[in-house]
């Protein structure tokens, strides 16, 4: 008997899923075409701003932009078991998809904070600078509004901007993860020694006294071997 | 016959409780549920171009910004709050560095460094925006011009001389020390 009420009950959320559904579709249709207007009557933003401000030095010297389309396809499915028997439909009319651009630029940096002497090899005229392994920062992205596609069924709202960011911060993460892929720390590494060759050079080293080299983990109790060198 | 009415009796009792007993277990495991997929598709990541930078970076800043829009309606209003996140990065780009901006004599050495500015006009990540409120439904056109405002506010917020100051005075103090690490003992820090 339960078992039929909740049947019921799921039966009357379909129909009001549907109804809502109905709803939403028809005050769509109501809204202004220009929906930019609406900002302009708008009331002025309260700025409410948090600012973290942090002395640094970074060498920034390899830059990817990089691009992403993240789709979601959000099929409205009835699953459920019936006498042992167990089904999966998509309700019809229920499909949602969106398709959302991303651009994203990624940086590679080298931390000068902890640069001393130590840093520094002299032999004779030539001159050597260990500096540490790069370190990879997402600095911006940009979701392309414009061309942001969506398709939205009879009987569902459309996406919220709850749902949109939290795809969109999907997107960010799944780009997160692909940075060891790309290969940015190696041009990170050689591109130091295309700023720092140019500056000791003026210095008065020969370009070939001069050897920019990275080591992980920059530790100089230990010995410099392991060091990847990039002689310029 | 009333020995039989009573044997039939019995039986169809019997049959009802086994029926209603096995009714029971066969919707013991049932359920029903509505839902869809919330997680977003696998899809490439492509890398639209590299570019070698020297951007020196020596203050920065992380800002939120939260910014809002409403719409006036008939009956009621809409609204629209979000919260953007970013970071202004200040310093030097080192591809300006003339090719006389350091000189050096004996243990001495000058070295005139360009002007600290904002390294890079995107400093939003708009993928990190937190949606706060919503009201009503609201088109990409709308999130755009959010995003411009809360760009034009923390520009305005952030880049302030007090902080252009603070960059150049770090900015000063790692170029001393660098060349002080190099084995100069006399620096001399300029800018353009």
């Amino acid at each position: 008997m339960k078992q039929k009420k909740s049947i019921l009950i799921a039966g009357g959320i379909v129909l009001l899923l549907m109804v809502i559904g109905l709803v939403f579709s028809c005050h769509s249709k109501k809204q202004p075409p220009n929906i930019q207007a609406g900002l302009a009557q708008g009331v002025d933003t309260v700025p409410m701003l948090i600012m973290q401000v942090q002395k640094c030095s970074k060498l920034y010297t390899a830059e990817y932009r990089v691009h992403k389309i993240i789709t979601h396809d959000d099929a409205f499915r009835l699953k459920g078991q019936l006498m042992s028997k167990s089904f999966n439909v998509k309700v019809p009319l229920a499909d949602r998809k969106i398709a959302i651009p991303m651009d994203a630029k990624i940086k590679a940096y080298i931390d000068f904070s902890e640069f001393s002497e130590k840093n520094v090899e002299r032999r004779g005229n030539k001159i050597t600078i260990v500096l540490p392994d790069p370190q990879v920062v997402m600095t911006s992205s940009k979701i392309n509004q414009q061309h942001v596609k969506q398709y939205v069924g009879l009987t569902r709202a459309h996406f919220s901007d709850e749902e949109l960011a939290n795809y969109q911060q999907q997107g960010r993460e799944a780009i997160l993860q692909s940075i060891p892929d790309m290969g940015i720390e190696e041009t990170a590494r050689a591109n130091a020694a295309k700023v720092l060759v140019p500056m000791l050079t003026q210095l008065g080293y020969a370009e070939s006294d001069i050897t920019i080299a990275f080591r992980r983990d920059l530790d100089f109790k230990h010995s410099y071997q392991g060091l990847i060198r990039i002689e310029d | 016959m009333k020995k039989f009415h009573l044997i039939i009796g019995v039986i169809i009792v019997i049959a009802l409780v086994a029926i209603v007993l096995w009714v029971k277990s066969a919707l013991k495991d049932n359920y029903i549920e509505l839902g869809s997929n919330e997680t977003i598709e696998p899809t490439p990541t492509q890398i639209q171009s590299i570019r070698d930078i020297g951007e020196w970076e020596f203050l920065s800043i992380s800002a939120e910004e939260m910014v809002d829009t409403v719409r006036k309606g008939f009956f009621s209003d809409d609204e629209l709050v979000r919260i953007y996140y970013g970071t202004l990065r200040l310093g030097i780009d080192m591809k300006s560095l003339a090719d006389d901006a350091i000189s050096v004599k004996g243990d001495s050495v000058e070295v005139v460094l360009p002007k600290v500015g904002l390294l890079d006009k995107d400093f939003i990540d708009e993928a990190k925006t937190k949606s706060f409120y919503e009201s009503g439904r609201w088109s990409p056109q709308v999130h755009e011009a959010l995003y411009r405002k809360a760009q034009r506010q923390m520009l305005r917020n952030c880049l302030t001389p007090a902080n252009l100051e603070a960059a150049k005075t770090n900015a000063e103090a790692q170029f001393r020390n660098f060349m002080l690490s190099l084995g100069y003992q006399n620096v001399a820090i300029r800018f353009e």
